[in-house]
């Protein structure tokens, strides 16, 4: 349905904007001298990750991709190079997002770091946890499950529906891929519609993962290339879920809402 | 005159004692009555005799000390018998009409006064006859006349209404004429009684009436020629919400003027905002007539629907029916289009989903240009962006546009500006909030844009990118969006996180114009003039109002560590909660509230006036001195189109000091009937001048209506039908005086009931206490003393 609504994707944004920025650039006699969106510094947003004591960076560079990616095919201006944080750091509530990685148990975070991810979930962040064993280990996600229980009790983790915005929210996604599509489903957990934190299991990290050289670090298994791509998707899904939230919602509803009412 | 004796008790015992006394008593008797029986021989008859009465003294006296008996003796005089008149002083009586089209006019109270001083001659006859004339005036109440009312009928008729059957059912109430039966009841009235079903209403009336058992003589007073044009009844909502169709009807119901075209209006405080053409068709015939209005703005008002005045009209007080409705918002409509998708997107669009009030369409740019050409479309879930169906074609429905760091020129909603400008103007709600792209392309530098901002965007404005905490402006400490800033510990934005980006604009050259006005300064950054940059600044061009926020990350006002609470409340909460209660005039806003009882009160009923004063923080607000007045709706109407115009001299004015809850109130009294405007004035915290309409001011409407309702319907046809049916159904007779009818000297009476020595009027009563003084205990000593002499004589036991 949503393939269908979006079928008529004959860019006349594009079409119009681009004679537009030509007028503009090629009128130098212009009483009012535009600067162009790209002249002016964008101001960009971080993409940090958790760093703990463990195996915190099990897919080094994963958000560096990530965040290349967004810019490239997003308005999105992420920093080229995000940063970490650790969980008791001030530094946590530069940005309401947060990515969590690991291949194995989380470890104790301490009364403090627990106390500042609880707040910082209530406060409106949502923190992303990215399981890098892909589906063959329960340690990280059984550990992730333990800390949600503890900085979030009243609510529980269930599974994403597939109908979810977050799987509308720029792509059209069908799966949850990452490095693997072992688990064809994403955990989360939702308070008044919003997901606060999410678990994926599918290695998404692994996916995203280059080289030195730019290379792909890790195939990915069985859809080779075309499941990287999606796996990208999903990312890129997942950070204009996180700036836009269930903007997409809003969609099915527009020709209601534009002839609802009276004039003015 | 009769005399009757009765004993009465003073003292009950309780029923244990009861029954200890009875068992006793008839303990006394029978063994008195064995003793008799069985008396000795040698006991003469008479001797055993008197013992036995001795012994019935004794329990006679026991019996008058014990329940205190009293022996009363009552002169009774025989009853007597009233008729009760009935005069009927509603509004409907000054009505002038006539027999027919040949005969002037005359007022039916006019016509009461003559036949009450025809009937002159009956009514002494009913006084020889010892009847009782007790006359009584009725309209919504019964009042009794007395002296020279009472035998002219000589009233000015003004009551709201014409409660005949409340009349009729107290007809027999003799609580003011103990012992007077009710022989008869006398109306004299036009018969309408008010209600638009004119058979219930009868059916009502002729049941009390049958009830009370007596029968009821009717003089109809109305007369079926009269020239009219009512406003009958008005079917209207006490709500209607802003740009939607709100329906009013009424009904207009004309006599004497068929065929006549007329135009009714509709008017909301006294200025037209409707009319409709009409042909008057026969008399009494009820003409529906419709309005549909679409409010333009929230707030309370008298809306009135008008019939023009016709030379010779029996009354104008019907030509017009007012009533208040209050307008409210429905859901606000609010547009958010966002050139990026960022952290501060995400928290001002969390806070509006979230408000149930809200109805929110969004834009989002997610893609630039660069990143057309990548990618294969059929994956995306992106739509082109509408832009002429927005700002072109939709625009005017929205209640608020929020432009959220929108580059306006890339997305060719450049060439709309001036629709967003004319759009203010005309009422509508704009945000423009800055950042990287917001204010860097000039493209609301349109002089019809630039009219309406406070801050000057002719230029592409850059960011600066050092974090700073705004400075808290004197405006911006009494104004609704930022006072709150003052509540808690009162360090304002020193205990809140500092800001990060900054958009180095300037005041508008014409901002002063505007009424412009700095909410927020940056703490050192001054434009060329030396005055501060604004961060928050508002203005109010036209009917619209416009907030500029130089910043795209007042987000971070609700997401930082050990973030400070508000009475509760994030501050970025607080902070956009109060621009959109203030860009879109919310009542509910201000922290000054007034409210009357009810929006429509009769002439003499008591108006509750009530106010309600809250913190910045919109906690209760104690010691707060109010002031108030109320003046008359048109007056105020005037002086506000008319701005040389002295201020209008209130009817009520008054001072007032809140309590511990923030309220106030003052009960008024005897208001003439009108439309009223009742305003409450609340001086700045800083004791200043007023700065602020919903912080300094309130104002509610109200109506005190004269008695046009009873005037809804006058034709006296249904009237006289139902007096004569009336008359009919108790055995009374119907007594027309336009065909020369009078009140009869036989008039139809009720049986009298019969006298018992219960009833009557006591005269005079005289007490003799059985059991007062030594009396009572010498007779039963004396009794049993005698008792026990003459057995011991005569042997007996």
């Amino acid at each position: 349905m949503l393939r269908r609504m979006s079928a008529a994707a004959g860019w006349v944004a594009a079409g119009l904007a681009i004679p537009a920025r030509a007028r503009a650039s090629a009128a130098p006699s212009d009483p009012a001298p535009w600067l162009l969106p790209e002249d002016v510094p964008a101001i960009s947003i971080d993409l940090p990750q958790l760093r703990y004591d463990g195996h915190w960076a099990p897919r080094p560079g994963a958000m560096r991709v990530l965040a290349r990616e967004l810019r490239l095919r997003t308005r999105l201006e992420p920093v080229a190079e995000p940063t970490t944080v650790e969980a008791d750091d001030d530094a946590l509530f530069d940005t309401p997002f947060l990515y969590v990685a690991g291949d194995e148990g989380l470890p104790k975070l301490g009364r403090g770091g627990e106390a500042r991810l609880r707040q910082f979930l209530d406060l409106g962040g949502l923190a992303v946890f990215d399981a890098a064993d892909g589906g063959t280990d329960l340690a990280f996600t059984r550990s992730v499950e333990d800390l949600l229980s503890r900085i979030s009790p009243a609510s529980e983790l269930g599974p994403v529906a597939r109908d979810h915005v977050l799987f509308r929210s720029f792509y059209l996604v069908d799966a949850p891929v990452g490095r693997t599509s072992t688990v064809d489903h994403l955990l989360a957990i939702q308070e008044e519609g919003r997901i606060k934190a999410l678990l994926m299991r599918n290695d998404m990290g692994g996916a995203l993962a280059e080289t030195a050289d730019g290379r792909v670090a890790h195939p990915c298994v069985p859809g080779g290339a075309e499941q990287r791509q999606w796996a990208i998707r999903l990312g890129v899904n997942v950070l204009l879920y996180a700036t836009c939230t269930d903007y997409k919602a809003d969609r099915a509803h527009v020709e209601t809402l534009l002839r609802a009412r009276r004039w003015r | 005159m009769t005399e009757e004796w009765s004993l009465a008790p003073g003292h009950v015992p309780s029923a244990l004692m009861m029954v200890l006394f009875g068992l006793c008593v008839v303990v006394a008797l029978v063994e008195a009555g064995f003793a008799f029986a069985r008396r000795a021989a040698t006991v003469p008859r008479r001797t055993a005799l008197v013992v036995l009465a001795l012994r019935l003294l004794a329990v006679a006296a026991i019996f008058a000390i014990t329940f205190e008996l009293t022996l009363r003796f009552d002169r009774v005089a025989p009853d007597t018998r009233r008729v009760v008149v009935l005069a009927d002083r509603s509004a409907s009586m000054a009505i002038p009409d006539a027999p027919d089209r040949e005969t002037a006019t005359t007022s039916r109270q006019a016509r009461m006064e003559d036949a009450w001083a025809a009937a002159a001659e009956a009514r002494a006859a009913w006084r020889e006859d010892g009847l009782v004339v007790d006359v009584r005036g009725f309209d919504g109440a019964t009042h009794p006349y007395s002296g020279e009312i009472a035998e002219t009928l000589a009233t000015r008729p003004d009551g709201a209404a014409s409660d005949l059957a409340a009349a009729i059912a107290s007809a027999a109430d003799d609580g003011t004429h103990p012992g007077e039966q009710l022989a008869a009841v006398v109306v004299l009235s036009d018969g309408l009684v008010g209600g638009a079903d004119e058979d219930a209403a009868t059916k009502h009336l002729v049941d009390v009436a049958k009830r009370l058992g007596t029968p009821v003589t009717t003089v109809s007073l109305g007369a079926p020629i009269l020239k009219d044009i009512a406003v009958a009844d008005v079917r209207a909502g006490e709500f209607a919400f802003v740009e939607n169709v709100a329906e009013f009807e009424a009904t207009i119901i004309a006599h004497g003027l068929a065929g006549q075209p007329i135009t009714v209006e509709l008017r909301r405080n006294g200025e037209k905002v409707g009319e409709s053409a009409l042909r008057l068709r026969g008399d009494g015939v009820a003409q529906p007539v419709r309005f549909e209005v679409a409010p333009d703005r929230v707030g309370q008002f008298v809306y009135e629907i008008v019939v023009p005045p016709r030379d010779g009209e029996a009354t104008l007080l019907n030509n017009s029916r007012a009533f208040v409705v209050k307008v409210l918002r429905d859901k606000v409509r609010v547009l958010h289009v966002a050139g990026r998708p960022d952290w501060d997107v995400r928290a001002l669009r969390t806070i509006l989903r979230r408000d149930p009030n809200v109805e929110l369409l969004s834009y989002y740019i997610l893609r630039g240009f660069d990143d057309i050409a990548r990618e294969d479309t059929d994956a995306l879930s992106l739509i082109p962006f509408p832009v002429e169906e927005l700002f072109e074609q939709e625009l005017g429905s929205f209640d608020l546009v929020i432009l959220h760091n929108f580059d306006a020129v890339p997305h060719q909603v450049a060439q709309y500006v001036d629709n967003i400008a004319q759009f203010v103007e005309e009422g509508g709600a704009l945000v423009l909030i800055g950042g990287d792209l917001g204010f860097s392309d000039g493209g609301y530098g349109t002089p019809a844009m630039q009219s309406l901002l406070p801050i000057d965007l002719r230029r592409p404005v850059s960011v600066d990118r050092v974090r700073f905490r705004p400075k808290l402006t004197e405006a911006g400490r009494r104004h609704p969006i930022t006072g709150w800033l003052l509540a808690g510990d009162g360090r304002g934005w020193e205990a809140l996180p500092e800001l990060d980006t900054f958009n180095l604009v300037a005041l508008a050259d014409r901002s002063e114009a505007l009424s412009a006005t700095t909410l927020l300064a940056h703490p050192s950054a001054v434009d060329r003039q030396g005055r501060p940059r604004p961060l928050l600044a508002v203005s109010e061009p036209g009917r619209g109002r416009v907030v500029t926020l130089a910043t795209g990350s007042t987000w971070r006002l609700g997401f930082a560590p050990d973030l400070t609470l508000v009475d509760g409340a994030r501050p970025y909460d607080l902070l956009w909660l109060g621009v959109v209660r203030w860009l879109l005039r919310d009542d509910s806003s201000g922290r000054l509230q007034l409210e009357t009882d009810k929006p429509r009160y009769r002439e003499g009923e008591r108006i509750e006036l009530r106010a309600k004063t809250l913190t910045a923080a919109y906690a209760p607000e104690a010691d707060v001195a109010l002031t108030w007045r109320v003046l008359p709706l048109a007056a105020e109407t005037a002086a506000d189109a008319d701005a040389s115009a002295s201020e209008p001299n209130p009817v009520r004015k008054g001072e007032w000091t809140t309590d511990d809850l923030g309220r106030a109130e003052v009960t008024l009294q005897e208001l003439d009937a009108g439309a009223y405007a009742a305003v409450a004035v609340r001086a700045a915290d800083d004791g200043s001048a007023d700065s602020g309409e919903s912080v300094h001011e309130a104002r509610r409407v109200f109506i005190v209506e004269p008695p046009g309702r009873e005037l809804a319907r006058i034709d006296a046809d249904p009237g006289i039908a139902r007096l004569r049916e009336l008359a009919d159904a108790t055995g009374g007779v119907f007594v027309d005086p336009l065909a020369g009818g009078v009140l009869p000297t036989d008039l139809p009476l009720g049986e009298p009931k019969e006298h018992s020595p219960s009833q009557g009027r006591v005269q005079a009563r005289r007490e003799l206490a059985l059991w007062g003084g030594p009396g009572a205990l010498v007779v039963l000593v004396l009794a049993f003393g005698a008792e026990w002499f003459l057995r011991r004589r005569h042997g007996g036991t």
